[in-house]
């Protein structure tokens, strides 16, 4: 999991390397100028203006789009909705997703296949994995409901009052194989003399786990809890299939209120300059991931 | 001693019991989709023996349904970004970490991306491709789509890079390489497993994608993800047509990750980033 160093470097750079590193690159440095870049650029553009989405006439307005963004309630709305919905999933992923990996990290019969089955719901797209919870919820037809009535269980899962913790209790139902995925590799790569030693010296598991384990593992924690946070923090898919947000605007997220800003009302000034607030919120959390991410290039001058 | 011999027949139950719970809509939608319609409102809980395949015919052939266009639509846009990220991603990952370009900064400005939210980004998109016509075409997804997966891509490749041994290189560099033959004849190959990971996840992302698709097509471009979500709401709720295009869609993901499992999980636990 730790950065890769490339020790040393090649050799003395001549010319041809010189002009190499410019030639291979320059197919990235030219798509970055023009999808990233450029679009950066625009997007911050548009928000100072009152464009719509079929606009001819288009408008400087200045900061307009920013201030009514800020004084919308529903904007407000979304920001703790978001918020809420992104704390509890990370933080209830990362527990289940540990207590998994601890039961997984031993021998036992099945676990090649049972491991693979674990972590197919990461590769179902977020939105049909939206289609078939309203269809295993469905009131009448749904595989959970009939199971619950069996118990003499009756909810309307999607009653105001329940949507909510309902749509966190299917994002964590999602995305725990994920943070089980991640936490289980670093469970793996933890060094095994450690834990024969804590064994020979009587230590339980539950304080080994504690006092070892969790310790140890705190780098995986933290990319897996950053990376289901910013994934949260712009959930759009399967909220937006199963309750496009409503009911109301109850379980809009960010990005479903920018979504609608710009293709229902289709104001894309103040779309994108809500957009822009939300990438401002995120920014500040950027350098504690990359620095964990990302590969050590080196000792770049 | 008995405790340790029936212990792991425990874990295999609990892990069970765990899989089939977080697999719940996939089993809830394959069962659907078996059933007659009939079956359906009647019986949610029923096993479908003997099962139809009406379902799985009427998504494929029945007039108003689209779905044989989105599939090809997602496997040509598929496709089409996992050539084009692989041919961006692998030269420059080799020119950042051996040949020092940007160093560091570049790397994680590129990483970076992926944590933005791609709802910034798709406005301006919106407005690029409409410009130069090239909204709802599979170019235009192609190219979004790269935007998506750049990011992850460099982040795998550039660790795959850094862990060729540096020594293989200064050989060929002291026999006269150049940069160019190095990486054809030394990196490439060695790099193999990390492109692997890369050109999957890429494969996924933009199969699953529907952000970006449900606001850069609306018809001729359109994906099975988008595509089979709009059964729902175009055509009132047909859950055995619906529950069979689901099935159709998930289907070549899931079958891609199984046999790409070991790519798969190197690159998703590589620190990487899902979509």
């Amino acid at each position: 999991m730790g950065a890769v160093s490339a020790e040393g470097f090649p050799m003395p750079m001549r010319q041809s390397a010189t002009s190499a590193r410019w030639v291979l690159s320059a197919p990235l440095l030219v798509f970055l100028a023009v999808f990233a870049v450029f679009p950066l650029a625009l997007g911050t553009w548009i928000s100072l203006t009152d464009r719509s989405i079929l606009s001819f006439s288009i408008n400087f307005v200045g900061l307009k789009n920013y201030a009514d963004t800020l004084r919308d309630p529903d904007f407000w709305h979304a920001v703790f909705f978001t918020l809420k919905f992104t704390l509890i999933s990370t933080f209830a992923t990362l527990v289940l997703g540990f207590l998994l990996a601890l039961l997984v990290h031993r021998r036992f019969p099945g676990k090649t296949l049972l491991v693979t089955a674990l972590i197919m719901p990461i590769m179902v797209a977020p939105a049909l994995m939206g289609i078939m919870f309203r269809l295993v919820l469905n009131a009448e037809i749904g595989l959970v409901p009939a199971i619950l009535d069996r118990f003499g269980i009756a909810i309307h899962l999607f009653s105001p009052h329940l949507v909510v913790p309902l749509l966190i209790l299917l994002e964590i139902l999602q995305w725990t194989p994920f943070t089980f995925l991640i936490l289980y590799a670093g469970l793996q790569a933890l060094p095994d003399d450690v834990f024969e030693a804590a064994a020979l010296d009587g230590s339980s598991p539950l304080r080994t786990t504690f006092m070892i384990t969790i310790p140890l593992m705190v780098p995986s924690f933290f990319v897996a809890g950053f990376l289901r946070a910013v994934d949260a923090l712009r959930t759009f898919d399967v909220i937006f299939v199963l309750t496009g947000g409503g009911p109301g605007s109850l379980t809009n997220t960010l990005s479903i209120y920018i979504y609608k800003k710009a293709f229902t009302e289709g104001n894309f000034g103040l779309a994108t300059a809500a957009a822009m607030l939300v990438l401002l919120m995120v920014v500040p959390l950027i350098p504690f991931l990359i620095r964990r991410v990302t590969t050590r290039v080196g000792d770049v001058p | 001693m008995t405790r340790t011999k029936q212990w792991p027949i425990m874990v295999t139950l609990a892990v069970a019991l765990v899989a089939l719970v977080v697999n719940i809509p996939l089993i809830g939608a394959l069962l659907t989709s078996f059933k007659p319609d009939g079956a359906i409102t009647s019986h949610p809980l029923s096993i479908p023996v003997p099962g139809t395949l009406q379902h799985y015919a009427n998504v494929l052939y029945a007039a108003g349904y689209d779905f044989p266009l989105f599939f090809e639509n997602s496997a040509i846009i598929a496709f089409g970004t996992v050539v084009l990220t692989t041919l961006i991603s692998v030269p420059a990952a080799y020119a950042i970490v051996r040949l020092k370009l940007g160093g560091q900064w570049l790397l994680n400005a590129v990483a970076a991306m992926r944590l933005l939210p791609a709802m910034f980004f798709v406005l301006p998109f919106f407005v690029m491709l409409t410009n130069v016509g090239l909204l709802d075409t599979v170019w235009g997804m192609i190219v979004v789509d790269t935007f998506l997966n750049l990011p992850i891509a460099m982040v795998i490749l550039a660790r795959g890079v850094a862990d060729v041994p540096i020594e293989i290189e200064e050989a060929a560099r002291m026999d006269g390489a150049s940069s160019y033959g190095i990486l054809v004849t030394m990196i490439v190959p060695l790099l193999a497993p990390s492109i692997a990971a890369a050109a999957l996840i890429t494969f996924l992302f933009t199969w699953n994608d529907y952000i970006f698709a449900i606001i850069i097509t609306t018809s001729a471009a359109r994906t099975v993800t988008v595509g089979v979500s709009q059964f729902v709401t175009s055509y009132g709720i047909l859950w055995g047509d619906v529950s069979a295009g689901v099935v159709l869609s998930v289907i070549i993901p899931i079958v891609f990750a199984i046999f790409g499992q070991r790519y798969l999980v190197s690159g998703l636990a590589s620190g990487s980033v899902k979509g």
